[in-house]
């Protein structure tokens, strides 16, 4: 019991002797609890879904300007602490130029059987969520080749939820180390840009 | 003393702070500190980024298949064959029609005659070997025939019972004209049978040719 009194009697002296710092103590913890409590609901996950796109390819020939297109891509955007990762991918086989015999070619080129997919990854700040313009580092994977893309501009148009994207992406056929195809001897452009137009809705 | 306890007490609230906090808490230094100038980064291997399963693609979609490639493969490189005899067989082809205009001569034995045949007889085995080609070509399971593809297989109806026409006919007229015969009956049709094959050929050539 003398032992329990004494260690009482020495609490309340130090806590006499340092009130200041025991309440400064609490008051730090405090503010530090509430600025937790802010970042984390800040940094709070929110996501977007891609609602529309348009994807565009581009390809040129003497005897032929080719456009491929496809509207089936799907995407999905998670932000999480101020950042947002961004996964676009579409099947090889979605793009329909007009030519059902070219685009099997193209699919044949493209290694599309081995890899069906393209996929576009990219990572963004949450602060450009209002900018008009977006420089993005993309990451493109397409026929089993995986190419960055740097600073690839993009306009970007928010009206409410919904961000419409716009910009083209500057792939070459070498880049991915693909065989240009060839019409009476004479090969494709090695430029193959491809336009896009995406609509993304943020996820209620 | 107090000095002391204060930073102690600043000390614990920084690392309460830090500790809460995924940018530090990353250890394996993967991710990339947040750009301030409006540059980005693609995130390759980022823990938060989505993945195809998430977008609905499961594994199986996303991963091709050796024999899906090699059924393209296949089908392309049959279609070159194709394509390239094709167009090689243009040459015995308009041969075959410029040694027409001296085939036709009264005389049993006539040299341009025989050329016609010959020439004729190149073109037809080319053309059938490219068919070949053409038809047992791997077909891709649910491809929409669209384009001019449609045209260039249309004109095939024209051109290739054409093709089986022309030297039948043309064997009939050869048989008359070497017994001093005039080209008569039947046979009297291989000139504008070969004329409308020989045309539907070209056209099915230009129609994969040029965009229209």
């Amino acid at each position: 019991m003398a032992g329990a009194s004494s260690w009482g009697e020495l609490f309340g002296h130090f806590v006499n002797r340092n009130r200041k710092s025991l309440v400064a103590l609490v008051a730090l913890v405090a503010v530090a609890v509430a600025l937790i409590a802010v970042r984390d609901c800040a940094a709070q996950d929110s996501q977007w879904v891609l609602e529309q796109s348009t994807l565009t390819y581009h390809v040129s020939h003497p005897l032929h300007q080719v456009d491929g297109v496809s509207h089936a891509a799907r995407g999905k955007g998670v932000c999480h602490a101020g950042e947002c990762d961004f996964l676009i991918a579409v099947a090889v086989k979605s793009f329909d130029s007009g030519d059902s015999n070219r685009d099997l070619h193209m699919q044949q080129v493209t290694k599309a059987g081995q890899f069906p997919l393209v996929t576009v990854r990219t990572r963004l700040p949450e602060t450009l969520a209002g900018a008009a313009t977006i420089n993005a580092d993309l990451e493109v994977e397409f026929a089993g080749q995986t190419v960055q893309y740097k600073q690839v501009s993009f306009q970007q148009v928010t009206e409410g939820d919904q961000v419409r994207i716009t910009g083209a992406i500057p792939a070459k056929v070498s880049d991915f180390k693909i065989d240009p195809p060839s019409l009476f001897t004479v090969a494709i452009k090695n430029d193959i840009p491809v336009r896009v137009e995406m609509t993304w809705q943020r996820a209620k | 003393m107090r000095g002391f306890c204060l930073k102690i007490i600043a000390l614990v609230c920084a690392l309460l702070f830090a500790a809460h906090s995924p940018a530090f808490a990353q250890t394996d230094g993967s991710t990339p500190p947040a750009p301030t100038d409006g540059q980005t980064t693609a995130p390759s291997g980022s823990a938060n980024a989505p993945s195809l399963e998430d977008l609905g693609i499961s594994s199986s979609q996303a991963q091709g298949s050796a024999q899906d490639q090699a059924r393209l493969d296949k089908r392309s490189h049959m279609l070159k064959i194709h394509q390239r005899l094709g167009l090689i067989d243009t040459i015995p082809l308009a041969a075959t029609v410029a040694t027409s205009f001296g085939a036709g001569g009264r005389s049993t034995s006539n040299d341009w005659r025989w050329t016609h045949l010959a020439l004729g007889s190149a073109t037809g085995d080319l053309y059938f070997t490219s068919a070949y080609f053409a038809i047992f070509a791997p077909k891709i399971p649910g491809t929409q025939v669209k384009g001019p593809i449609r045209l260039h297989k249309a004109l095939a109806w024209i051109h290739g019972p054409g093709m089986i026409l022309t030297p039948i006919l043309g064997a009939m007229a050869f048989d008359e004209k070497s017994k001093g015969e005039r080209v008569h009956g039947i046979a009297s049709a291989h000139g504008p049978v070969a004329i409308v094959t020989a045309a539907a050929y070209g056209a099915a050539i230009l129609s994969l040719t040029f965009k229209w």
